[in-house]
């Protein structure tokens, strides 16, 4: 009798966890919160960002003494995550419900914390301010699916495209002529790997949605309710990839390299171009002396016309018990004038209205560097996040996986788009 | 009755110093003293208990519980019974995972469990010198894995110190990390470069236990070395090599970190390399990470990784047997 009750006992305490994760007490989804962001700009409020403490802290600390010189009863707590790992963090957080007051993200984070209830519509709660951005930048925040938008749209940037200007003159092309369209790409890519024996590479890594988006294939249908970049323009475009890959012209190791090593092989010297970011123009001068001196910058590939344009914000926790002043303090990080002051101190392009024509965006002074930023900052009054927000880390996956078995010649490129489109799909679907 | 027992033997008192009775009987203890020694043995054990509980247990059970769910990171999931056990097995990566984690068993196990061995009776002897070539062979199990992933990985690049060895004897470059197989392969090594100084440690303390008389018997009927080691070491440590066997076993089949850094996110060229744990890293992590998906591959990696352990003890049970 004894033994059956500590049996009956075992089991109801089994049961009775089993219920509770399976009714997910607590879940961040089930939390609501107001749309409101009026009040006293009053409390603490805590502000993350990702992976920009190290170079820009003088930077964030002016900034902060500003907004609590201007807001004396509000005080500003800074946390910065590492560049790795940040969507793990955020979902962490979030889960948790430690989510920070003022969140540092890109569109594709945003999403899924606004689905789940946990970024503030600011369309509701700061829709005042709007005037201030450019509509582009604005909208980019905006959601499939959901009403409003949910991060101030901070700094823009197209990404250079780096190229080693010696490794394009022992190829016999014109260090001056870099390729701008995927044709021209192609052509030298090709002529690259003839010319150095297969041992220099154009390329260190397979294409991304953003070079199909780059490329003109369409990603997704207008309902934003299935994918379709396996139409014949992106077939064309694995098609070349698969035969550049067969004649050398990407790296051997390009199906699993990852942006901190397609850098690396950059550095080497074994592949003549990589896009990157301003701040590795620094770590060349520092870790690739020779390199840097053959070093030039181009914009990236493009057959659209219309640049990729790379889109940070910054979104208020729905859930903030300082919305009031974690709304403000989002407002004044990202207005014209602390914008403009963070475009002067890195390579990045202010997302407010009228910045762009600041003599700083449309003048030249003769060198690589100011050239590459006039010709960005025109690109990106047209540019375009190629991105589709509803793009998960798993969904980017399944493309990388289909992209490597079609330049492997393991499956046929319209095959392994159809596969990964229609994976896609169903994953969107189930989402 | 010739033997009395101490107790049975003195005159028991109660409380305060009273006769408990006027005949010597068994001591049972009162009521109290009943309970404390059924109370301490577990407050004792509450700590450890609670740890096991709050760390192990509870995580487990939810997570089989969040196996029948469609739960995402950010989102309650709803009952969906065995679908996300029904998707698995329709799911090709769970079966190109299952591979990989079972030739990894397959490739790194028998090696752990030998090379280990002869190691260990390299550096049993003592001979000047002896100890720095024991701590040189544990360095990489002390060695963080990241760390010893990423040397790796520059050894084996294209443009590594491998390649241009090769190169320099006439081989030509061979792409240890752009070929599926070969990826394999190398990360199997490296896990098992990592481990040989681990298991290494397990059997010199096994090899202490052999006695010395045997191996001079065995001598002295004439036995050479390797009949020595057939007929007297192998068969001293068998219980030790079921152990590493056993423990090997479990942590090939769980394999991640090797793999994930030398062949990326995405489980090398195509997810050709993505073992289990990968995948449920992949699918269950991130702002949208299939919470539910995850945990139906967490418990299938459970269940088959207990399998595996009771098939390496059946096997010791039928030696012994």
């Amino acid at each position: 009798m004894r033994r059956l009750s500590r049996r009956a006992a075992a089991a109801t305490a089994v049961l009775i966890t089993s219920a509770l994760s399976l009714t997910g007490c607590g879940a961040p989804g089930e939390a609501g919160g107001s749309d409101s962001a009026s009040g006293k700009v009053e409390g603490q409020v805590t502000f993350q960002t990702w992976n920009l403490k190290t170079h820009f802290k003088k930077y964030f600390d002016g900034v902060i003494a500003d907004f609590e010189k201007k807001y004396p009863d509000a005080q500003v707590k800074w946390v910065d995550q590492p560049a790795e790992g940040y969507p793990e963090k955020l979902s962490a957080d979030a889960a948790g419900g430690t989510l920070p007051d003022v969140v540092n993200v890109s569109p594709d984070l945003a999403y899924p914390l606004a689905k789940a209830g946990l970024a503030l519509n600011l369309e509701k709660a700061a829709g005042k301010y709007r005037g201030e951005y450019l509509e582009a930048a604005w909208q980019s925040h905006g959601m499939p699916g959901l009403q409003g938008v949910y991060a101030f749209p901070w700094y823009l940037n197209t990404g250079p495209m780096f190229y080693n200007k010696d490794l394009f003159r022992k190829a016999g092309l014109d260090p001056d002529k870099p390729p701008t369209t995927y044709d021209q790409l192609f052509r030298d890519a090709v002529a690259m790997a003839q010319k150095s024996g297969r041992k220099i590479a154009m390329l260190a890594s397979t294409p991304s949605i953003e070079d199909f988006g780059r490329y003109g294939v369409r990603l997704m249908n207008a309902q934003g309710t299935a994918f379709t970049f396996n139409e014949p323009r992106g077939v064309d475009l694995l098609q070349h990839y698969k035969e550049l890959y067969a004649a050398g012209a990407l790296d051997s190791q390009a199906l699993t390299a990852q942006a901190e090593s397609a850098g690396r092989k950059f550095e080497q010297q074994s592949v003549a171009m990589n896009p990157g970011s301003a701040l590795d123009l620094g770590n060349f001068k520092k870790d690739a002396p020779s390199l840097y001196k053959n070093i030039g910058i181009t914009d990236a590939v493009n057959n659209t016309g219309k640049a990729n344009m790379y889109v940070q914000g910054l979104m208020v926790n729905a859930q903030s018990k300082v919305k009031p002043a974690a709304v403000t303090f989002a407002h004044f990080v990202t207005d014209r004038q602390n914008q403009m002051a963070f475009a002067k101190q890195v390579t990045i392009f202010p997302s407010t209205k009228g910045s762009l024509d600041d003599p700083y965006f449309t003048e030249e002074d003769g060198t690589d560097a100011t050239r590459v930023r006039v010709a960005s900052a025109k690109s990106l009054k047209t540019a375009v996040n190629y991105t589709p927000v509803l793009l998960s880390d798993q969904m980017k996956t399944v493309l990388r996986n289909a992209v490597a078995k079609a330049v492997q010649g393991k499956q046929s490129p319209k095959a392994a788009l159809d596969d990964a489109v229609a994976e896609c799909t169903r994953l969107l679907k189930t989402g | 009755m010739a033997r009395q027992t101490a107790l049975e033997g003195r005159r028991v008192t109660g409380p305060r110093g009273f006769p408990a009775s006027r005949t010597a009987r068994p001591f049972r203890g009162s009521r109290g003293i009943r309970r404390q020694l059924t109370v301490t043995p577990w407050l004792f054990l509450a700590p450890g208990l609670l740890i096991v509980g709050g760390f192990s247990l509870y995580p487990f059970l939810s997570t089989v519980a969040h196996s029948f769910t469609d739960a995402r990171t950010l989102t309650a999931g709803r009952f969906v019974g065995g679908a996300n056990y029904q998707e698995l097995v329709h799911d090709a990566l769970f079966w190109t995972g299952l591979r990989n984690s079972l030739l990894y068993v397959l490739g790194a196990v028998p090696l752990l469990v030998v090379l280990p061995l002869l190691l260990a009776l390299l550096v049993q002897r003592q001979i000047p010198g002896i100890a720095f070539f024991r701590a040189a062979f544990y360095t990489p199990v002390v060695a963080s894995v990241v760390v010893v992933g990423l040397v790796w990985v520059w050894l084996l690049d294209d443009r590594g110190l491998i390649n241009a060895l090769l190169e320099a004897v006439g081989f030509g470059r061979v792409g240890f990390l752009g070929d599926p197989w070969l990826l394999l392969l190398s990360a199997m090594a490296v896990t098992v470069w990592k481990g040989l100084g681990y298991y290494m440690i397990i059997y010199l303390a096994a090899l202490a236990d052999v006695p010395r008389e045997l191996h001079e018997a065995c001598a002295v009927d004439g036995a050479g070395p390797v009949r020595r080691f057939l007929t007297v070491t192998v068969p001293a440590v068998r219980s030790t090599m079921v152990l590493v066997a056993a423990l090997s076993s479990v942590n090939a089949f769980k394999v991640f970190s090797e793999v994930y850094l030398m062949a990326g996110p995405t489980g090398g060229p195509g997810g050709e390399d993505t073992t289990l744990v990968m995948l449920v890293r992949q699918v269950g992590t991130g702002l949208s990470g299939r919470v539910g998906y995850a945990s139906a591959l967490s418990v299938v990696v459970f269940v088959l990784t207990l399998g595996l352990m009771l098939l390496v003890l059946r096997a010791q049970r039928r030696e012994d047997g």
